[in-house]
Order: structure tokens, then C-alpha cells, then sequence
């Protein structure tokens, strides 16, 4: 449709944002900013959600770190509460991390239907959480550079 | 001593058993068969078949061992019994029957004067134990019984409670199925109203038309059109008449149902089922009783006219076939229509980027979320659609709002929280209130799906959600605050405006006039022979209604007119449903226009020249009024 493809250049022109975001549920949050050079609406949204990301990666390293009591059923819900803000955004790649983080807590595999073992969770909760971080990190750059452009 | 005793039995004193019984003690010769015991407040029976062969006939003149031990018992004796004691034995052997009285003694003949036979209210003083006895027993024995009656009371209960959750999940089900079926009615009328509008056009057109050049469609319909010119096509006729029967007995039934569900919500339990049942056959019967050979004729035929649009209802005020298919248009033609008139409604939206849903008033929707992004955008979003939000952080907050009685007319509600989790909040909220509720989660497998309506949520709004998967759920699940006329407004908007209002009127009347014409549905000669095509959805409701009701899933899936997009129960399916939403293909685009005819009404000269302009080589004519 026209909405896409006009607004669509905007954010998707920005590189790296191509695979780390999903245009059609992003652009249905800047449909709602009532001033398009301000963004003041998905603008605070966004900055929200980097600061409720960053907690979230923080409570997850505590918890890994920790490797006791119910450390892997936190980690499974903090996957699941930061999958589902990012999902919300059209972040895909974090958001698929943090289901795969949510899996591995539950003891379970990627698609979260085999059971795997607590070790093999630890490991496997280690590389996707430093990976889940990383690409935050590439889309909040993404998502930086857009609302910077859009505001100056 | 024997006349001592006679005189004792004179004086009736001491029984006869008893002093026979002292005699036979006495007889030394027998000792080796009963004794007294060895403490002398006892006596002994050492061998039992001796002493019922010789021993009871020669004194009771009977040898039945069972009898005399029940006479002793008559007269308060009681066995002495060893297994309590040390050795586990009897001091007098292992065969040995051991009796005793406490006035039964070796040489105090006078006590036995005290030996009664137990009467019915026992007044020795040396009873009172055994009395005390019995009563303890039979206090155990009823208190056992006390306790397996509340026993079977706890599970009597428990039962109750089960069935009375099973009742209220089946009435929000048959009430979810019901507003389903009152929705497809609405869409049907809509599609009436449209569908008089296209052929009041078309008659007017055809007078236009036929005059100048009647030969020039080459068609044989232009007779026949002449001659009905004046009225809407009777096949119309047929159908709305059709239709506003349905709609009075889709209508009249609800309220049975709300009441019951008011009844249940009082636990009072009283179990009617015969009405939902009685309604899903009443509406899958008008649904699917469309006549046998209408809608497979109507196929056959859409593949001989090839190119004429008829099927999807724009022309067929002047379709050369029109005549034959009097029966069919109210079953075939509608859904074709709806679907083809659901993308227009998006790509409006598109356009305007926030379409005003046109709300009576602003709907009361109350975002169960803790999560702050998706609150916030939820809100967002419904705050565009023109409703009024309330929030809750968790469950537990929701079942509060709700207890403390704010109506909301919609709750969406997240399922995994803090606190309480949202199945758990919409199972405690339904027990005491039947506003809707969507639940909003990115657990949507097909189990997850039906736990949730299992535990009374009426839908499914798979996350990440959409705005127009959010619009399209508000719609569905507030038709009633819908304002009708601006969508009728909008389908037949060049027409006449009388018509559409006249029609939207007998869309509200109808209802009242429902129960005069409920009872047809109930003949059976209204159920012709199926048609297979028509009967399709029907029969799958039926099925799953019959089969396995709180799979909600299955039933809605099979639903033909709602929410493909809001609905699916499968991720995939919504991604799917999100991508031709994101970038529809263009074939998608031109069904839509060409299908919908919305647009091309609202510019009648376009429209007439697309038709006729191969046939007529003249400049148009100006339209009648």
C-alpha cells in the first residue's frame, strides 16, 4: 500500500535495518505519531523500550549468573516479557532471541518442543542472551539514527 | 445344694439355662470336655465336638454347639477372648471356648439368682458396661456413616460445581455462536440493502439502455426486464424476505440464553439445555437450506458467463440469467460479496490511515497488560479507534476493576503476568460476569487456544497484534455498538437514500416480528434436500456444536464471514493474513475493485461505460433523477 511504501524508506532505508525489524508493524506505530517530524508518540516508545530492554538483559545476567533456585523459569519470563514488547515494535531478531530464551528456560529446545538438559540450557542460555544483547544493541543504532534523522 | 437351687428356680429367681448349665459344671465325669476355669469365674468348653455330641444333649436335649453359644449370649455371657493376651493363646488350648459372667462362679450358686436374659431395656447395673458398649459402637458405625455421606456430598459438590462451569462455558459458547450468527445476518442485510441498490440502478439504467438499443446486448433478458421493470427483482424480494425471517429467529433466542446465563450466574443451576440446542438447529437449518440444485446450478452457470461480474452481485439487476436463479442469490451471492466488500472497508482505512469505527458511543474497553510497550501501543491504538480505555497491570487487577462493577463492554487481556495470569483472571472474572474477552498472546498453539476458551475467553488476538486485527476484533465483538446506517449509507451511496433507510429500518424491526415466523423454521418441509455448497458451514457448526463444543477452534475456523485475520488460530494463517495487509498482491487489489463495486458506484458514469460501452457506441445518457 502507499503507506508502506512512502514511509517505508524511511526506516528500512537505514542500514542493518532491513533484517532486524519488521515494516509492517513498526509503520503502524509511526501511523500513530500525530506530528511525523516529531515522533513524539513511537519516539517514547522506543527510548521506553531501550530502557526496559536494558533491564531486562541485566535481571537476565543476574539470573544466569546466579544458576539456582527458580534462575531458570526468571530467565524464561524475562524472555517472554522482553519477546513480547519486542515483538509489539516488529523487532524480529531480538524477539526470536528472546523466544529462544524463553524455550531455554522452560528446558527446552528452539522451537520449544524437545527437553534439553539444565547444562545444556545454561550454555545455550549464555550465547543467546550475549546474542539477544547484540542485536539490540544493532537495532537500537537502527532506531537512533531514524529518530535522530527524523528530528533534526 | 439341689433343693436349694430348686427352691431359687421356684422363686424364679435364676433361670432354668443357667442352673442346668451350673449342673453340668458340677459333673466331675465331664471335666475333661467343660470345666470351670481355672480362676473359677469362667467356664471352659476344651473340645467342642465332644462336648456338642455328649455333653448338650444329655442337658439342653439338643447338640447344636451354635445354639447354646447364642442362648449364652442371651443370658449376657461372653467369650473370653485370648488373642489380646501375651502368648496370643488360650491358657486352655487352642480349641478351647472360654465363657464368662461376672455372677457366673464357682460356688456362689446364689449369684446366679442375678443372671437374666438380656431384655430390651437391660436394668442390672452389672449391664451397664455392655450398654455402653453398644451405643459407642453404633456411634462409630454412624459417624462412619456420617463421614462417607460427606464424603459423597464433597464430591456431590464438586460435581455440581464442575457441571455448573461445563453449563456456563456452553451457554458463552452457544451465546458467542449465537452473536456470530446475528452478525452473518447483518452482513447479509447489508448485502440485501447494497444489493437493492444495485438493482434499483440497473432497472433505471436498463430503461436508459433498452430503449435506445435493446438488440445491442444481444441478450434475452430485455423482454423479460421490461416487464418487471418497475419493481426490485423478485429474487431480491424472495431474499429479503428470506433474510428478515432468519434474522427474527437468530434474534429471539438470545435472550433465552441470557437469561438462562443470568440463572446460571445465580447458581441456580437449573439445567435447561433443550433452548441452545433447540437454536443451533434452528439456525443451521435456514442457513443450509438453500434449495439443492440453486447453488450448484449457480456455479455451473458463473462458469458459462465467464466474464459477466453477476456472482459477485454488482449486475445482476440485469443478468440475462437473472430469472433462474431466484433462489439463489440470498445463499450464494453474500459471502462471495462480503469478502470482496472486507478488503474495500481496509484499503478505506488505509487510506484515511484511522478510520472512525462509527461507535453509538465510545466503547469501554479495559487492556489487561503488563507489559508497558504493548500497553501503551494497545492503548494507542484503541484510543484511534475512538474507545475509552481503562488499564490493569496483571490479572489480578483486571478481576478487581471487573468485581468492583465498571462495565466494559470489551477486556483484552494478556495471558502471561505477574500475579495472576490471565486464564486464570478470566475464569474467576466468569463466574460473576459475561463481558467478552480477548485474549491478547503469542501462545497460540492450537491447546493453548482452546485452554483459553475453555476458561471462558470468547477470542483470540494473536501478538504481535495488528491495528487492523485489533479494529476487526472491536467490530466483531461490539456489533451492538455499531451505528448501522453509515455502512449501508456507504454501499449504496449513490442510490436513493429512502431506499437504504427503509431497509435499514426493517433490518431493526424485525426482530419484533420474530415469533410469528420462528415456528416455519421448525416444519420439516423447510428442509429440503441439502444443497452440498450450501450446507458445507452449517453442517461443520452442527458438527462441532454436537461433537466436542468447547473446541472452539474448529467451529470458528470453518466461520466463512469473520475475521480472517482477528480469528486464525494458526501463527502461520496470521502471518499470512498480516502479509497481504502489509503489501497486498496486486491481484488482491483488483478483486477488490472490481468485486466490491462500492467504488465504482460512487462513480455511476465509469461504471456504465465499463458495461456498456462495447455494445453502445452513443455518448451516455444523463441519469434519470
Amino acid at each position: 500500500m502507499s503507506v508502506s511504501d512512502d514511509k517505508g524508506g524511511d526506516i528500512m532505508s537505514i542500514p542493518g535495518a532491513e533484517d532486524t525489524i519488521d515494516p509492517a508493524t513498526f509503520e503502524q506505530i509511526l501511523e500513530m505519531d500525530e506530528d511525523e517530524v516529531e515522533r513524539e508518540f513511537s519516539k517514547s516508545i522506543v527510548y521506553d523500550f531501550f530502557g526496559q530492554a536494558d533491564q531486562t538483559f541485566k535481571k537476565m545476567d543476574k539470573e544466569l549468573e546466579k544458576k539456582e533456585g527458580k534462575y531458570l523459569k526468571e530467565l524464561s519470563e524475562l524472555g517472554h516479557f522482553l519477546k513480547g514488547s519486542s515483538a509489539t515494535l516488529g523487532l524480529t531478531k531480538v524477539k526470536d532471541s528472546c523466544e529462544k530464551i524463553q524455550h531455554y528456560g522452560q528446558l527446552k529446545d528452539d522451537s520449544g518442543t524437545k527437553d534439553i538438559k539444565e547444562e545444556e540450557a545454561q550454555e545455550k542460555l549464555a550465547k543467546i542472551i550475549k546474542q539477544a544483547k547484540t542485536e539490540f544493541d544493532e537495532v537500537k543504532e537502527v532506531l537512533k539514527d531514524f529518530y535522530k534523522d527524523d528530528a533534526e | 445344694m439341689d433343693p436349694n437351687q430348686a427352691g431359687g428356680a421356684g422363686s424364679n429367681n435364676s433361670s432354668d439355662f443357667v442352673r442346668k448349665l451350673y449342673k453340668m459344671l458340677e459333673n466331675p465325669s465331664d471335666e475333661s470336655v467343660v470345666r470351670w476355669g481355672n480362676d473359677g469365674d469362667s467356664f471352659v468348653v476344651l473340645e467342642n465336638e465332644k462336648f456338642t455330641k455328649h455333653i448338650l444333649p444329655k442337658h439342653f436335649k439338643h447338640s447344636n454347639f451354635a445354639s447354646f453359644v447364642r442362648q449364652l449370649n442371651k443370658y449376657d455371657f461372653h467369650k473370653v477372648r485370648h488373642n489380646n493376651e501375651e502368648n496370643g493363646q488360650s491358657q486352655y488350648g487352642s480349641g478351647a471356648w472360654e465363657f464368662k459372667h461376672p455372677d457366673f462362679k464357682m460356688n456362689n450358686k446364689d449369684a446366679l439368682d442375678n443372671i437374666r436374659r438380656k431384655a430390651p431395656a437391660p436394668r442390672k447395673p452389672n449391664q451397664a458396661t455392655a450398654e455402653e458398649f453398644a451405643p459407642s459402637q453404633q456411634m462409630d458405625m454412624v459417624s462412619g456413616q456420617l463421614m462417607a455421606t460427606q464424603q459423597q456430598l464433597h464430591a456431590l459438590e464438586a460435581r455440581y460445581n464442575e457441571l455448573s462451569v461445563h453449563h456456563s462455558m456452553l451457554l458463552q459458547e452457544v451465546m458467542g455462536l449465537q452473536k456470530t450468527v446475528v452478525n452473518h445476518e447483518h452482513v447479509m442485510q447489508q448485502i440485501m440493502t447494497y444489493l437493492h441498490g444495485v438493482d434499483a440502478t440497473q432497472r433505471r439504467n436498463s430503461k436508459l439502455v433498452f430503449p435506445n438499443g435493446a438488440q445491442s446486448n444481444g441478450n434475452m433478458e430485455a423482454p423479460s426486464q421490461a416487464a418487471d421493470d418497475d419493481n426490485p427483482a423478485s429474487p431480491l424480494q424472495h431474499a429479503s424476505k428470506l433474510l428478515s425471517e432468519t434474522n427474527a429467529d437468530a434474534m429471539l433466542n438470545p435472550r433465552n440464553l441470557q437469561q438462562m446465563n443470568e440463572i446460571t450466574m445465580r447458581m441456580n443451576g437449573t439445567l435447561t439445555t433443550p433452548p441452545p440446542l433447540d437454536f443451533t438447529r434452528a439456525t443451521v437449518r435456514p442457513t443450509s437450506r438453500g434449495p439443492p440444485s440453486a447453488a450448484s446450478t449457480s456455479s455451473v452457470r458463473v462458469e458459462n458467463l465467464d466474464n459477466i461480474v453477476y456472482p459477485v452481485g454488482s449486475s445482476n439487476g440485469i443478468d440475462p440469467m437473472y430469472s433462474e436463479h431466484i433462489n439463489n442469490i440470498p445463499y450464494a451471492a453474500p459471502p462471495k460479496a462480503v469478502d470482496a466488500s472486507e478488503p474495500k472497508f481496509q484499503e478505506g482505512r488505509k487510506k484515511s490511515t484511522i478510520p472512525d469505527p462509527g461507535w453509538i458511543r465510545p466503547p469501554q474497553i479495559l487492556l489487561v497488560e503488563d507489559d508497558p510497550t504493548c500497553r501503551r501501543i494497545g492503548s494507542k491504538f484503541l484510543y484511534a479507534f475512538h474507545c475509552s480505555i481503562d488499564c490493569a497491570l496483571d490479572g489480578l487487577e483486571a478481576v478487581n476493576k471487573m468485581n468492583s462493577g465498571t462495565k466494559y463492554d470489551l477486556v483484552l487481556m494478556d495471558i502471561i503476568m505477574p500475579n495472576l495470569d490471565g486464564v486464570s483472571a478470566c475464569h474467576l472474572i466468569r463466574q460473576f460476569d459475561t463481558t467478552p474477552i480477548v485474549a491478547m498472546t503469542s501462545n497460540i498453539r492450537s491447546d493453548d487456544i482452546s485452554m483459553y476458551f475453555q476458561h471462558g475467553m470468547n477470542d483470540v488476538l494473536p501478538k504481535p497484534f495488528t491495528k487492523e486485527g485489533l479494529l476487526q476484533m472491536l467490530e466483531k465483538h461490539l456489533v451492538h455498538l455499531k451505528k448501522p446506517s453509515p455502512q449501508a449509507d456507504g454501499m449504496a451511496a449513490p442510490q436513493p437514500v429512502q431506499m437504504a433507510r427503509q431497509l435499514v429500518l426493517k433490518e431493526e424491526d424485525s426482530p419484533a416480528r420474530s415469533p410469528g415466523t420462528v415456528s416455519n423454521w421448525h416444519s420439516p418441509n423447510q428442509m429440503p434436500g441439502v444443497s452440498p455448497v450450501g450446507s458445507t458451514v452449517p453442517d461443520e457448526f452442527a458438527h462441532a456444536m454436537q461433537g466436542q463444543p468447547v473446541q472452539h477452534p474448529g467451529a470458528y475456523g470453518v466461520n466463512p464471514l469473520q475475521g480472517n485475520i482477528g480469528y486464525s488460530t494458526s501463527p502461520h494463517m496470521q502471518i499470512q493474513a498480516r502479509h497481504q495487509q502489509a503489501q497486498p498482491p496486486p491481484g488482491n487489489r483488483r478483486q477488490v475493485s472490481d468485486m466490491s463495486g462500492g467504488d465504482e458506484l460512487s462513480n455511476p458514469a465509469k461504471r456504465q461505460q465499463q458495461m456498456y460501452a462495447p455494445q453502445m457506441q452513443q455518448p451516455m445518457q444523463p441519469r434519470p433523477r
